[in-house]
């Protein structure tokens, strides 16, 4: 009898074994893509230099940097030459106060104007050219095309059902509003389970990235629909970290700390551990196609705080507030 | 010895807020006790800090809510 036992055992633990084996045999193996650094021009003037840099955009020719700390937009050449600044402090036209996230479609620089509580439109020559109030303070602005923008709001902590993604046409009318965010009895732990990134995708189509305890990545029509869910490959793994103060003591599983969608691939940089307990910034992309597999990893050469890629190229800001940029050799 | 140094320098923190936070000396107004809690929240999820120090700050936040909704 224990002999029988014994033996169907060991068939169940072979049977798994294979099982396991045949499946990662399936899944394609993960690339490790190298990079390498471009120069940047120094850059010396004091309008230059980067303070609190804390979004990104691209188009054909320019790269623009939100500075919250100058309340200013800095316009840079592709190879990171300071080209000029759009904006100061204030609240008037054209005036910013912490502008938090950037975009740029038809020549048109729209700016999430967090604690003015609008979102501001500037031309190419940076003058002012229309806006809207927005009854939150703006986090992120993304056109979705030349007629709508999505401005995503974080969630005031208040345990009320909030609505984190926000549609608006470019005249300011609410088209949709979405995605309810968490809410319980800690708002500080409310607050990382709510944090998301969205990557603007193509044809208005955008998705949201979880920063913590969501593996999966939303896809959302230019309408607002909900089109799909990308269950993530687990082998962008989850980096645990234990909030504090016993009591209250709950475990956040750190997922993503900045992402990016650049044709048909989402980069999505690793939270590292920090002096033990705490996440910071990571140094190593994941290259993860639109049905969620893993294709290649980037190591890079410093923790990366934002970036966005265009093509072979990253356009990154470093743990100095710097701009950094990499070329991506497969 | 470094759960000490943490501990020391949060209590610090909180205790720094809860004697210095600008918006508790004067308002008494809720609402504007919200609209500062929401500018504290913002600023600290917008730090793009790690984790822990973001928390810290999120909860002194909090603190500073419960302080000047209380007027105290």
């Amino acid at each position: 009898m224990r002999r029988e036992r014994s033996l169907i055992m060991a068939v169940i633990v072979v049977s798994l074994t294979v099982f396991a084996a045949a499946r990662a045999a399936d899944r394609p193996g993960v690339g490790k893509w190298k990079v390498v650094e471009v120069a940047v021009p120094a850059n010396d003037a004091d309008e230059a230099y980067l303070g609190r840099p804390i979004a990104l955009a691209l188009d054909a020719d320019h790269l623009y940097i939100v500075d919250a700390q100058d309340c200013a937009v800095k316009i840079f050449s592709k190879d990171g030459e300071f080209l000029r600044a759009v904006g100061r402090k204030g609240r008037g036209p054209g005036e910013l106060s912490f502008p938090s996230g950037v975009s740029v479609i038809g020549g048109r620089l729209y700016v999430a104007d967090k604690f003015n509580y609008r979102v501001q439109a500037f031309d190419r020559a940076g003058k002012p050219c229309g806006g809207f109030s927005v009854p939150f303070a703006p986090d992120k602005a993304w056109a979705l095309t030349g007629e709508t923008l999505l401005v995503t709001s974080n969630p005031t902590g208040r345990p009320t059902a909030e609505k984190m993604l926000h549609i608006y046409d470019v005249g300011g009318r609410l088209r949709w509003e979405g995605l309810e965010a968490q809410a319980s009895s800690d708002p500080v732990f409310d607050a990382f389970r709510n944090m998301i990134l969205v990557c603007p995708g193509e044809g208005g189509d955008f998705f949201v990235v979880f920063r913590s305890g969501e593996r999966s990545i939303l896809h959302f029509a230019g309408s607002g629909a909900l089109v799909g869910k990308i269950p993530v490959d687990e082998r962008h793994a989850f980096q645990p970290m234990d909030l504090p103060f016993q009591g209250l003591r709950k475990r956040l599983l750190g997922f993503c700390w900045a992402a990016a969608w650049d044709r048909g691939f989402f980069y999505i940089s690793a939270p590292a551990p920090v002096e033990g307990k705490d996440l910071g910034p990571g140094r190593f992309l994941s290259v993860v196609d639109r049905e969620g597999c893993l294709t290649a990893s980037i190591e890079l050469p410093c923790p990366v705080h934002r970036f966005v890629v265009e093509g072979g190229r990253i356009y990154a800001v470093d743990d100095d507030g710097g701009l950094r940029i990499f070329e991506v050799v497969r | 010895m470094k759960k000490l140094a943490v501990f020391t320098l949060a209590v610090l923190v909180l205790v720094s807020a809860a004697l210095f936070f600008p918006t508790s000396l004067a308002a008494h107004d809720v609402n504007e006790c919200f609209k500062n809690h929401q500018d504290c929240r913002e600023n600290a999820l917008n730090l793009d800090a790690p984790w822990y120090k973001v928390m810290i700050i999120l909860t002194v936040c909090d603190f500073a809510l419960g302080k000047c909704a209380l007027a105290l």
